[in-house]
């Protein structure tokens, strides 16, 4: 899992458009597994994305689904809309920051 | 005398009706908003199936049309196929067809210039106008990242538009509607305080969706020029208050406002029997009669109360 979001976040931190978008994106995002006893963070400050494991305070973002789910979205190889829809990943948070993750990955790995 | 109905999304405040000739025929329109409520809308459209001559989707889009590609709206496809017998539209094929050809005559006309700075607010809805921006020259920035997002980033070419139509369309149109657009009372809502007033400011004309460009209406549009539609009269006074020079319509101005795309495509699918899929189509609309419509707000550069 933590490789996963830390490929993400270089996925995020290589392309010049994407920390375009995100300049003025600061949120800290608790990706909480259902099925797993570990938790994770990515954080996105000033254009970059960092991620780590451990406990985070005051997450402006929480995403929970099992760890198959977690890892498929964030490698690219599930969009976040199908669990999303189906209910398999649920986000506590913004709708925008919701919309903005999605609009991400489709980013990086879309078409 | 035929009869289409516009069963919208929107917000029921907006509803309405009245007559409109195309092709030398009267034809009855109305329009019925459903204030976001989709369970409504499909219940309205079950309804109206084989008692109107078509229906228009108001306040959704069905299809979006990029280059050669069409994407569809999953909420959307639900609502048409709640009708069994009478054609169901969207407005896109009267888009693509007629915004473009408006935009050229607009150029034509005087009434625009290549050399001015263009926001449109979406694009991906209105390809067909944005394509005609950028082919014509103009400087275009499309919004639809700062607007329906607001992730703020300026989509500045064709190509990169295509680009996101091709990355991110075929996931969002399973999106909840509602997470792209605003629906319901959501566009009843006075303009909000934003961070975008830049866009407007850097451009000399605004364009698109009227309810994206109300949402975050800067307080100052003097000396601009807005190519939109579904404006009413209270929309025209707050435009010509904030000192809008000059307000284009892609279509006909009817008992004081101008009617949404799918309101005319309805009524040109009901008059002719002729679906937007149909090869005949761009004819249909071509000779259809449709006007556009030009009014100048504010007859002189300085003039308005917008600042």
């Amino acid at each position: 899992m933590l490789l996963t979001l830390e490929q993400f976040a270089e996925a995020c931190n290589t392309n010049a458009r994407l920390r375009q978008m995100n300049r003025d994106w600061s949120r800290t995002i608790a990706i909480l597994p259902t099925d797993r006893p570990e938790v994770f963070w990515l954080t996105s400050k000033e254009g970059f994305i960092q991620a780590g494991q451990g406990p985070v305070n005051a997450a402006d973002l929480q995403i929970r689904a099992d760890h198959d789910i977690i890892v498929a979205v964030f490698s690219g190889t599930l969009s976040p809309t199908e669990p999303y829809n189906a209910g398999d990943l649920l986000v506590k948070g913004s709708q925008d920051d919701l919309m903005r993750l999605d609009i991400i990955t489709l980013l990086i790995w879309g078409e | 005398m035929k009869h289409v109905v516009s069963v919208s999304l929107g917000s029921s405040r907006r509803d309405h009706q009245t007559g409109v000739v195309i092709m030398q025929e009267n034809i009855q329109i109305s329009r019925q908003g459903t204030d976001g409520d989709m369970v409504r809308a499909k219940d309205l459209i079950e309804s109206l199936d084989g008692r109107v001559d078509a229906i228009g989707l108001g306040g959704i889009d069905r299809y979006l049309v990029v280059k050669d590609r069409r994407y569809e709206i999953q909420d959307a496809k639900a609502l048409a196929g709640a009708a069994k017998i009478t054609p169901v539209v969207d407005g896109s094929g009267l888009k693509a067809v007629w915004e473009p050809y408006v935009i050229r005559q607009l150029v034509a006309r005087g009434v625009l210039e290549p050399a001015q700075k263009v926001l449109l607010v979406s694009a991906l809805d209105r390809f067909g106008m944005a394509q005609a921006f950028y082919e014509m020259g103009f400087a275009t920035v499309a919004g639809d990242l700062i607007f329906a997002s607001h992730i703020d980033y300026p989509i500045a070419s064709v190509e990169e538009l295509e680009e996101f139509a091709r990355k991110l369309l075929p996931d969002m149109i399973k999106m909840p509607f509602a997470m792209l657009y605003p629906t319901g009372s959501a566009q009843d809502q006075a303009p909000v305080e934003n961070s975008y007033g830049k866009y407007f400011d850097q451009a000399d004309v605004i364009a698109g969706d009227f309810h994206f460009i109300r949402r975050y209406l800067p307080a100052s549009l003097r000396g601009k020029i807005m190519v939109t539609n579904t404006t009413t009269a209270a929309d025209r006074e707050l435009l010509q208050f904030r000192g809008l020079k000059t307000l284009v319509t892609t279509t006909p101005v009817l008992d004081g406002r101008s009617f949404g795309t799918n309101v005319i495509e309805a009524a040109l699918v009901a008059r002719s029997g002729t679906l937007p899929d149909d090869p005949q189509w761009d004819r249909v609309v071509m000779q259809a009669g449709l006007q556009w419509d030009v009014r100048v707000l504010n007859s002189l550069p300085d003039s308005g109360k917008g600042d």
